[in-house]
């Protein structure tokens, strides 16, 4: 073990490095979402994490949203409104959001979470029935986003916005080489898959790349199975030598430089690669289609945490976004759906003519939203994971 | 020993408490406290909204302590397999960090020691600028449309060969591994061979060795203190790395790394998670113990 000497000598000579690396990988990981809530969850499991819950002196709303998910003037012109501050802060994952309350953080007066943490959420017991007589705005909410199988009935929720998980590609690509854009089958039968092989990247997400594959198979998304989970795990396998990689994040910037040409990813991404396609003054564009098999919908809704310390505060805050102009800011910000029906006719048209972001009644009926798995389904799910990583 | 002691002074001894007193509160707080921890967290149940089933409970539901985690890692060689394929990422990444930073550290030893300083500066400047900016940095450089691609694949299509793509594969993995960690090689040798002797050099020369024989038999077996305590820096971050295979692996460059990550973010099931974590310590302690040993049999021999 005398080895063992030489190796502290040389450890000391270079310990400031290692330190600065773990350092830079908070800082900088603002991309890379999942590294932020790996170490929340590591915080969680050292018992160390906090957050106060300072008492507060003046009108202060405390809200908890994801990343660029609100207008910035939407904000200020609350803030005059009700003559008090929003104090914002962010996340980029359900699971991030989760592992932070999980912790014991408090405070929040609203949360936005998608349908499957803010159904956990309620189950709970963590959140605060809504009153709505105070959302008399309420009405404006399409009726075919209210009532959804995550809160019954709209006790806790309010829906916000929505995104779908499609098919996002490089137009000029896709007719030069022939390829269908409006079926699944485009990422999963080799026969297309041959044309566009290393130029596909799928999402770096068990669940949403199980829905893709069970929506192919004509299963529901949420379908638990096992023998039709063994189905998409070896239809995915099957496809998978075509596929550039499994990819969460950077696709966005893949796609706008023109190195992958079709993608399985989220719709405002699409939109936000299209942007900035368009702001480089590339000589293509990037479009998303809602294949016919169906997709999944993710609807974010606004709820009100039970430890907030201003739900009256929050009350008001929910029944301004849900005035037309007020939520036609953010899907004219980054191409989200919005279930409120009044924002339509503040939506650019080119937004709101988009059925990829509004789909038509027949691309409608086939979105579903994904329940959530227990722990036996998820360890299930995580092994067939691990496998098609593999394989 | 106790007659060495008695001999230090109070003050003396006083230093040396509070010398050696952060770093061992330093390794309790952010050494054994997590890892006990992640061990008892491996005997629970995975809670149902994530986090762990509560330790007691109404009967009925998942409660209290279980190997049901350890039995699951080990019913299922997949498991065992991904450890085989994070070792051999590691391995090769080791032995291609040290192939290349042999010569390097050997050259700024033997340099005058004026530039020396100046050249271990050139190896560390990478880590000046952020760890995950060089990995984008690498997306850039292997793109389809940079000019490493063009060329590499110009020339495999004039000998009639499919082209490749370079990012989003094994090969863009490793490259990134001893990129990152090359330093981490570099440094350790260089500690190493700057402390050699020259005049046993000299000595070998008068005595008739050529440059080969006063390398092999003089300054690498001297050397080897160093090339193992590179390698231990090389090789133990680089089996747990997950952001590397995360942002420049394609489609099956899963590592341990990544199934940790996965455990405790898209599966919340942080039970497995522990088991593997605590799996992936005693593998990298058990290798490093063997190497261990088989270095110190071979260092009596030389």
């Amino acid at each position: 073990m005398k080895i063992f000497s030489h190796i502290t000598s040389d450890l000391a000579a270079v310990f400031w490095q290692p330190s600065r690396m773990a350092s830079s990988y908070i800082r900088e990981h603002r991309d890379h979402r999942e590294v932020g809530v790996f170490l929340c969850v590591l915080c969680v499991l050292c018992g160390s994490w906090f957050v106060s819950s300072s008492a507060l002196a003046r009108d202060e709303l405390h809200l908890y949203n994801w990343n660029n998910y609100i207008s910035a003037e939407t904000v200020a012109r609350f803030e005059t409104q009700c003559a008090c501050r929003v104090v914002q802060d962010y996340y980029s994952d359900n699971e991030e959001m989760l592992a932070k309350l999980a912790a014991g953080a408090t405070g929040y007066d609203i949360i936005v979470p998608t349908g499957n943490a803010m159904e956990s959420l309620i189950r709970q017991q963590a959140l605060r029935p809504l009153d709505k007589a105070k959302l008399p705005n309420l009405k404006n909410i399409n009726p075919a986003y209210l009532d959804t199988a995550f809160d019954p009935g709209n006790r806790f929720s309010v829906p916000y916005a929505y995104t779908l998980t499609l098919l996002g590609y490089n137009v000029e690509k896709m007719r030069e080489l022939g390829l269908p854009t409006d079926t699944w089958a485009v990422i999963f039968e080799p026969e297309f898959l041959e044309k566009v092989k290393g130029r596909i990247t799928v999402l770096d997400s068990q669940r949403e790349l199980m829905a893709a594959a069970l929506k192919y198979l004509g299963y529901s998304a949420s379908d638990t199975d096992e023998a039709h989970w063994k189905q998409a795990r070896d239809l995915i396998i099957r496809a998978k030598p075509y596929w550039a990689a499994f990819n969460a994040s950077s696709y966005i910037k893949e796609l706008t430089v023109g190195n992958i040409w079709l993608v399985h990813g989220y719709s405002n991404d699409i939109f936000q690669a299209n942007l900035d396609a368009q702001k480089a003054g590339r000589k293509f564009s990037i479009a998303s289609a809602i294949p016919k098999q169906g997709a999944v919908l993710s609807l974010d809704s606004m709820v009100l945490h039970k430890t907030g310390p201003r739900p009256d505060l929050a009350l008001r805050f929910i029944d301004y976004m849900l005035e037309g102009s007020n939520s036609a800011e953010l899907t004219n910000l980054i191409g989200s759906g919005n279930p409120n029906l009044d924002a339509l006719r503040y939506i650019k048209p080119e937004i709101a003519q988009n059925p990829a972001i509004f789909p038509d009644a027949q691309h409608q009926v086939n979105l579903e939203m994904l329940r959530d798995l227990n722990r036996h389904q998820r360890r299930v799910l995580s092994r067939m994971w691990t496998e098609i990583k593999l394989r | 020993m106790s007659k060495k002691h008695a001999e230090l002074s109070p003050a003396a001894r006083l230093t040396k408490w509070l010398v050696s007193g952060s770093p061992f509160v330093f390794l309790l707080l952010f050494f054994a406290a997590p890892g006990i921890i992640m061990v008892l967290a491996s005997f629970r149940y995975p809670g149902e909204f994530g986090g762990l089933a509560p330790l007691t409970a109404d009967p009925g539901t998942l409660h209290g302590l279980t190997l049901e985690t350890y039995r699951f890692f080990f019913s299922d060689l997949i498991y065992t397999e991904i450890f085989f394929k994070s070792l051999l990422v590691a391995l090769a990444t080791t032995l291609i960090c040290l192939v290349m930073a042999y010569p390097l550290a050997l050259l700024i030893a033997r340099s005058p020691k004026r530039s020396r300083d100046f050249m271990v500066l050139l190896v560390i400047l990478p880590f000046a600028s952020n760890f995950l900016i060089r990995i984008y940095a690498w997306m850039i450089l292997l793109g389809p449309q940079a000019a490493l691609s063009l060329m590499l694949n110009g020339l495999l299509g004039a000998f009639g060969m499919e082209p490749v793509h370079l990012l989003f594969s094994p090969f863009a993995v490793l490259v990134a591994m001893v990129y990152v960690h090359l330093p981490f090689m570099v440094l350790p040798l260089y500690t190493n061979l700057e402390r050699h002797d020259p005049a046993l050099l000299d000595a070998a020369q008068d005595l008739g060795a050529n440059a080969w024989q006063r390398f092999w038999r003089v300054t690498f077996p001297l050397s080897l203190p160093g090339i193992f305590s590179g390698s231990v820096l090389v090789f133990i971050p680089v089996m747990g790395m997950f952001a590397i295979p995360d942002i420049l692996g394609g489609t099956g460059d899963m590592l341990i790394g990544n199934l940790i990550k996965e455990q405790f973010l898209g599966t919340r099931d942080w039970p497995f998670g522990s088991t593997l974590s605590i799996m992936l310590t005693i593998a990298v302690l058990l290798f490093v113990w063997v190497a261990a040993k088989l270095g110190s049999t071979r260092g009596r021999y030389a």
